[in-house]
């Protein structure tokens, strides 16, 4: 199955900053990572992955609505000593901002140190650092890791580039869907698959680490919710009953799921722990209430509910009271999601002829705003950021592929995957 | 019985034999043993018209038609108590995952408790939502989602 180790991170001293202003486009010089081992050559050699994991921080930077990146350039190689000690003048000639430096280094036992530096070119002053040890074949993570120093240093938000996206793959004619729970880096890389094919699979939702996965199966002939640890591939029903489960959501700590369950005509919200257990009732509303969502400590959640005729938005409290609707706009909202910074909860707004849209509102209600333009968007799930979403498109060939849109707005970008795909759900950033 | 007669010659010998069953005079004769699913389900639509209902938007609310075929579905099945039977719900694509498994249920749900009020014995029926898992006719046309928000009976055994 999927075996991820922890990197090791060192203990350097990680000085909080303050970050640089948001909001215009932030210009950051990647010059390519240094080694003191520059006599070591071939693949996996300190010299060669300095060299791509330059060029991958310089790609996830550009994948970022906020920064643009200066590429790599061999004539801009600095010697092992100016990881920390750079030529900030030369750097502000080039119209830079920010600055990352760092240096790939060997060690005894065969792995590799990656250390990773960010600085503000205009005052020289160091606004972050990270360092990590990895095996050689796993670079691309501590490269992810460098970019989420830079992108700390020019948002003040966590990197988004060392997660993951669980999504479901889908191949097969509309008639004859075949669905498989996939798991990828969130660049693209690494895809393996968590399901067989065999049988219907929805809504893949990873813990916070993405170390393990809740999902949806028919197994059993009934939708329930399952969940698979990705270390060791070993699975079990979320909880024992015959009852349709499903909607499961991970708590912020990864300790809880939040999941609906049918009875009847009615379905409601519970929790359990992420271990097993008795599962809690939250809500008793008549009426279809699902998509539960945690607020980032825990305190809240976001739900939608159908009692008052159409699906709505409604705030609780954890242990469910104080329930409080909060979308009047008009429609239906559905699938909430509420953002990492907590500022935001994402949905889904259902408008008669206007087909279905992502968009975002405040926990209190105000400040709408609809991201994207459908007419058969829908699943968002968020960014460690805050800043982007992830989410579904469905053309009208009935065919679906995953989205990445901006906070901020813009066109959406096409997140590749080797099928069809639907569901997404963007992990927090790895340990 | 023509309708009946078709399935049922796909059974060859045992077909024959039922329809040399005696009919003693002054009772109505019994119904004849149906072998295989094939040959139930092709009774039962003929029987009862469909095998499915249908949905308006947002509903799970059951139509005159919608009763009509559903009374129609009950008395054929009140007259075959060992088949046992799954009503399959669906919802139409312009709703969302998840709401479209809820609905799907609760649709399901509407059409058992009918089914059961009308006499049916609930143990003959079982029930799942396929929510928008299944859509039965492509497209994002008003026609298209109508014919996807359905329940569908479906003769396990």
């Amino acid at each position: 199955m999927i075996f991820r180790r922890r990197l090791l991170a060192l203990t350097l001293i990680f000085l909080a900053s303050p970050a640089l202003g948001q909001g215009p486009v932030t210009v950051i010089a990647v010059p390519p990572l240094t080694t003191p081992d520059p006599k070591i050559s071939g693949e996996g050699s300190p010299l060669a992955v300095a060299w791509q994991a330059s060029q991958l921080i310089a790609s996830d930077l550009r994948s970022t609505a906020e920064l643009v990146a200066i590429p790599p350039d061999q004539k801009d190689y600095y010697s092992f000593p100016e990881v920390t000690a750079p030529s900030f003048s030369k750097w502000r000639a080039k119209g830079a901002k920010l600055l990352l430096t760092g240096f790939v280094r060997a060690r005894p036992d065969g792995r590799l140190t990656v250390g990773c530096y960010a600085y503000n070119v205009q005052t020289g002053r160091e606004l972050g650092r990270k360092g990590f040890v990895v095996a050689p074949d796993e670079w691309r993570r501590a490269a992810h890791k460098c970019s989420g120093v830079a992108y700390t240093a020019a948002t003040g938000a966590p990197g988004i580039f060392d997660t993951r996206i669980a999504y479901v793959a889908e191949t097969g004619t509309a008639a004859a869907r075949v669905k498989r729970i996939a798991v990828m880096d969130s660049d693209g890389t690494a895809q393996t698959y968590v399901t067989a094919g065999d049988t219907i699979v929805l809504t893949p939702r990873l813990s916070p680490k993405a170390e393990s996965l809740a999902y949806v199966s028919y197994v059993g002939g009934q939708p329930r919710v399952r969940v698979v640890d990705l270390d060791s591939g070993e699975q079990r029903p979320l909880v024992a009953v015959d009852a349709m489960t499903f909607a499961p959501r991970y708590s912020p700590d990864g300790q809880r799921i939040l999941f609906a369950m049918q009875s009847g005509p009615n379905t409601d919200l519970y929790v359990v722990d992420a271990g097993g257990g008795a599962a809690r009732r939250l809500t008793t509303a008549p009426g279809i209430d699902t998509d539960a969502s945690f607020s980032p400590d825990s305190s809240r959640i976001v739900f939608e509910s159908d009692r008052s005729g159409t699906q709505q938005l409604y705030v609780m409290a954890a242990d469910g009271s104080g329930q409080r609707r909060i979308s009047f706009g008009g429609g239906w909202y559905a699938a909430p999601a509420w953002s990492p910074d907590g500022e935001w909860i994402a949905f889904v707004r259902r408008l008669p002829g206007a087909g279905l849209r992502v968009g975002v509102i405040k926990p209190d209600g105000s400040g709408e705003r609809l991201l994207t333009a459908g007419p058969a968007d829908e699943s968002p799930s968020w960014a460690a950021s805050s800043q982007e979403l992830v989410f579904q498109r469905t053309g009208p060939d009935g065919r679906s592929a995953l989205y990445r849109i901006s906070l901020a707005g813009g066109e959406p970008r096409r997140v590749a995957t080797p099928q069809d795909g639907s569901d997404p759900d963007w992990s927090g950033t790895l340990d | 019985m023509r309708a009946l007669l078709i399935p049922l010659a796909l059974f060859g010998g045992a077909a024959q034999a039922q329809m040399l069953q005696r009919v003693i005079p002054g009772r109505a004769p019994p119904p004849p043993m149906l072998l295989g699913i094939d040959a139930l389900r092709a009774d039962f639509i003929a029987k009862t018209g469909s095998d499915k209902v249908y949905f308006g938007g947002d509903s799970s609310g059951l139509t005159e038609q919608a009763r009509a075929t559903l009374a129609a579905q009950a008395q054929w099945l009140r007259q075959h108590p060992e088949v046992l039977v799954r009503i399959e719900g669906h919802a139409d694509a312009s709703d969302t995952r998840d709401h479209a498994l809820a609905v799907g249920a609760r649709r399901a749900e509407e059409v058992r408790n009918y089914l059961i009020l009308l006499g049916v014995p609930a143990a003959q029926l079982a029930s799942v939502s396929w929510g928008k898992e299944r859509v039965a006719v492509q497209g994002s046309s008003a026609e298209a989602l109508a014919l996807n928000r359905r329940v569908v009976t479906v003769l396990v055994r």
